[in-house]
């Protein structure tokens, strides 16, 4: 029976005998460090409209990247075609960043301490149903009978769009120190949305989740669950206004708050950001920063998770990180680049969209863990401010630490209770000043499994987490 | 694109009609790219690559499904196709699934729009190299307070071919070349402000390559020491740059498919005034040299100008072919292709020359907005909330930069508080917006 790693070379076409001739054809002109990235991915959905699964799709995507490093230098080639001829032809030219360079000292090589071949089966996300054998007329009912709890549950429902999409990548890396690292990601989203229509008014809602999980994972208890989420969040917007904005104290709820972290630090504590001193966080690395009730991690290890990885895409086998420690910052996230120049291990953050990207450092699941008060205490302690527990997406300037988040339902806080509900509001603040304005955390901590994806510079899967937090102040957008 | 990439197309349609299918539309598509970034003085990332994909759209006993693959041996296009079909054959008729009514098809000769440069091949990479390196030049090293400056600059050769099973032919191929850079500075405490600017052309020759860095790091140390204003009502004049943010809320609620799923503030609006009598936005898709011009759409149906808001009024959804069916309305397009804007009475007018420092100066104080930091806005409602950077400005003078504000309204209101309309858009952006301006929008700030 062959291993993982022949199935896969097999698949590709290659020998180790082969993967030895492109590592040296791309160190040929001097690079220090070279890797080979192969990825086979099916990706499949199916979309529910006017209550019928009208259409289908599937996709295929197959080919490999040759990556050369001269020093923190970086050459890249990739090819749809994986003949030795097209390969070396894309292996010199990602080696030509050691001869076309300009005063590029050579530094050492990476630091990887261990060869590292991944062979447990399934590792953080075991497959029982693989999705390449689930036939559309297995997934139909699902979208079904989502379509028929969510009209059945509000008569203002005018309709309802859902999507299944499902992926399985195989991946292949091999490294100019011998690594070896295969990888078997299975992935799934399911998507509902909902328009409401009543006295002329419209609104919107829309819920998801999503795992690194096979077929098995989908149940019919998980569709029952978000179409009740997703009525529940649109009937919310009939409620709601734009509230007065300005600067006030903002209570994040638990779970998709973790939106937060990954903008207002996240991306700041990315170790590219912060070797190139771009970052607002660039000297506060064993400093501290924030509250000691707070410890922030991102954790490649969480099974079945969204952001979850066995090994990283340059074969760094996955793990948790603590970026910040009882307050202090400990770590930034790495990836080999950046881990050879703060000469630390790489923690397993090294990402890539695909074979037509290089990797760098991202996040995988970003979350704050426990403190020790309850939400209505905290929610009790404000006197004016806002409740939010809804978002829908982010983004951070990450020299001037500005970061935003957009909330699509919450509350106004008024003397201690819950009262107007809000929606459709920016939120914005800066990464430290918003990290040590966080004054409370409860207790109440869980991971958001909603479809998130990060976007820098390339579209990572990723989640978030986080129990209910107060920030003293953040600006919150609205009209006067 | 080769003969042999057209070919893999052809065995495609031919696998699709042969498995069963009524109908099929191929598209393929091939590029090449490549880029070369410098930080600081050296050179920090090269890279090349060949592209290609096969979209296959399938129509079958009214059925529809779409699919895409990079693996185009016959062998295994054969299996995936015959895969694909038994797919298609799963899902549930939906009788308005159908390929386009012949008569929309372009069809006239193919006058050429100035979307190619044949040069794009004989470029030397190490010219493209220099490029990246001359503008990164400019600034590195020429201020204490820069930190880091990153240039990069990039091409791409595309191709597309699309074919249809009623005899569709269509070709059309692109170059463009960009130059970028940005530049980090030191601010007050630990903030480092970035700054940034970019140059694009579909012609190398034609592509600005002095200059970029320098205006990188100006716009870089133009943010240091923002201010947070009082939360209120401003004139807001947005610049060329980001003017195009506030236009794209409606150019998505005019899509057929949002208006048909009843997720559009646009919805049954055809023919209502909903916006300022001043406000003009019309697509002109045989603009020659303009980024985004071209004679079809992905299926085959020939563009033409249109007027989209015209004296306020909504004159045309984005309907392709089925949600013209669904909507039971005429097909326009399947969505935009080169569109402006302009302020004036007509849409005939042929305005008066107005540059960013004019509405400045007519909005006497405000404030000018450079760049945008998250936000949304609801498709249903039009309904937004959006992060800001940029200045605050008197007498049509920058005073100083803004941080940390939000801007919240809704998209109609907005548009009925627009009080000028530049004559400036960006030659190389796709959307040809200019500098806009409107009165009394919420600012959230302290």
């Amino acid at each position: 029976m062959m291993t993982q790693t022949q199935t896969l070379m097999s698949l590709f076409g290659v020998t180790t005998e082969d993967l030895n001739r492109l590592i040296n054809i791309a160190l040929s002109k001097g690079g220090s460090y070279a890797d080979l990235y192969f990825e086979h991915s099916i990706a499949n959905e199916i979309s529910l409209r006017d209550g019928e699964v009208n259409s289908a799709g599937s996709h295929i995507d197959y080919g490999m990247g040759i990556r050369v490093l001269y020093g923190d230098q970086t050459g890249y080639a990739y090819t749809e075609i994986t003949t030795m001829e097209e390969m070396e032809r894309a292996a010199k030219v990602a080696s030509q960043i050691a001869s076309s360079s300009v005063g590029g000292s050579r530094v050492s090589n990476i630091a990887v301490s261990t060869l590292y071949e991944y062979t447990k089966k399934g590792g953080y996300y075991p497959v029982i149903n693989q999705w390449e054998d689930v036939s559309v007329s297995h997934k139909i009912p699902f979208l079904k009978e989502m379509n028929a709890i969510i009209f059945e549950s509000d008569s203002r429902v005018s309709k309802v769009m859902g999507r299944i999409s499902d992926s399985n990548t195989k991946i292949l890396f091999y490294n100019s120190q011998g690594v070896m690292a295969t990888d078997i990601r299975p992935m799934f989203s399911i998507v509902a949305t909902c328009i409401m229509e009543s006295e002329g008014r419209v609104e919107n809602g829309s819920t998801s989740r999503s795992y690194r999980a096979g077929f098995e994972y989908l149940t019919m208890e998980m569709v029952r669950e978000i179409s009740k989420d997703v009525v529940s969040k649109t009937s919310f917007q009939f409620e709601a206004i734009q509230p007065k904005g300005g600067e006030m104290a903002v209570v994040m709820g638990a779970g998709s708050s973790g939106i937060l972290l990954h903008e207002a630090i996240g991306h700041a504590f990315e170790a590219d950001f912060n070797r190139q001193n771009t970052s607002i966080f660039a000297d506060k690395l064993g400093k501290k920063i924030c509250s000691e009730d707070i410890s922030v991690v991102d954790d490649g290890t969480i099974p079945f998770n969204r952001g979850s990885l066995n090994i990283d895409d340059e074969g760094v086998p996955s793990q948790k990180t603590y970026m910040v420690k009882n307050g202090i910052l400990t770590s930034y996230l790495h990836d080999r680049i950046s881990a050879s120049y703060y000469k630390t291990e790489p923690t397993g953050n090294g990402r890539r969209e695909s074979f037509r990207y290089m990797p760098l450092p991202r996040m995988r699941a970003t979350y704050m863990e426990n403190g020790s008060q309850s939400e209505e205490d905290i929610i009790s302690s404000v006197k004016r401010g806002i409740f939010a527990d809804n978002f829908s997406n982010g983004q951070v300037q990450i020299g001037a630490g500005d970061f935003t988040f957009f909330v699509k339902s919450g509350y106004m806080i008024e003397n201690g209770k819950l009262t107007q509900p809000v929606k459709d509001i920016n939120i914005i603040g800066n990464g430290p000043e918003a990290l040590s304005d966080i004054v409370a955390v409860a207790d109440n901590f869980r991971i958001d499994n909603a479809t998130w994806s990060c976007g820098k510079e390339q579209y990572c899967a990723v989640s978030c987490g986080m129990p209910s937090v107060l920030v003293r102040k953040l600006t919150v957008g609205g009209v006067q | 694109m080769t003969e042999r990439d057209k070919d893999i197309a052809r065995v495609a349609m031919e696998l699709a009609i042969k498995n069963g299918c009524s109908g099929s539309r191929i598209t393929m598509s091939v590029n090449t790219q490549s880029s070369f970034s410098v930080r600081n003085d050296k050179l920090d990332r090269l890279m090349q690559a060949n592209s290609s994909s096969l979209y296959i759209q399938l129509f079958t006993d009214g059925r529809y499904s779409s699919f895409s693959t990079n693996r185009t041996e016959e062998k295994e296009l054969k299996q995936f196709i015959s895969k694909a079909v038994d797919i298609t054959r799963l899902v549930s008729p939906d009788k308005n699934r159908l390929l386009p009514k012949q008569e929309y098809y372009f069809k006239g000769e193919e006058r050429d729009l100035g979307q190619y440069d044949n040069s794009i091949k004989s470029i030397d990479p190490s010219e493209k190299s220099l490029i990246a390196h001359k503008c990164a030049a400019e600034i590195f090293n020429t201020d204490k307070r820069i930190i880091s400056v990153n240039c990069e600059y990039g091409d791409i050769d595309e191709y597309l071919y699309i074919i249809d099973s009623q005899g569709f032919e269509g070709t059309s191929k692109q170059t463009n070349f960009t130059l970028s850079a940005e530049c980090s500075v030191k601010g007050s405490g630990d903030s480092r402000p970035e700054g940034w600017w970019y140059e694009s052309s579909l012609f190398f020759d034609k592509l600005i390559k002095e200059g970029v860095g320098n205006r990188a790091f100006k716009r870089a140390a133009s943010r240091l020491n923002p201010k947070k204003l009082r939360s209120g009502l401003y004139n807001m004049v947005l610049e060329n740059t980001v003017s195009s943010r506030m236009v794209a809320p409606i150019i998505s609620a005019l899509n057929g498919a949002a208006i048909q799923q009843n997720n559009s503030f646009l919805r049954g609006k055809l023919g209502e005034r909903l916006f300022s009598p001043y406000f003009q936005l019309f697509d002109t898709p045989h603009l020659y040299g303009a980024n985004g011009s071209r004679y079809f759409d992905g299926e085959g149906i020939a563009t033409k100008p249109m007027n989209i808001i015209e004296n306020g009024v909504v004159k045309s959804y984005y309907i392709n072919t089925y949600y013209s069916g669904k909507l039971d309305m005429p097909v326009t397009i399947e969505g935009p292709s080169v569109p402006s804007c302009k302020y004036s009475e007509s849409v005939n007018t042929i305005n008066v020359s107005r540059s960013l420092e004019d509405i400045l100066k007519k909005c006497d104080k405000g404030i000018l907005v450079t760049g945008f930091n998250g936000g949304n806005s609801n498709s249903s409602t039009g309904d937004f909330s959006f992060g800001v950077q940029g200045f605050y400005f008197e007498k049509g003078e920058i005073i100083h930069p803004i941080k940390e504000m939000n801007i919240t309204g809704n998209i109609i209101t907005l548009w009925n508080n627009i009080i000028e309309i530049g004559t400036d858009p960006r030659e190389s952006s796709r959307w040809l917006i200019p500098t806009l301006a409107f009165e009394s929008v919420n600012f959230s700030g302290i």
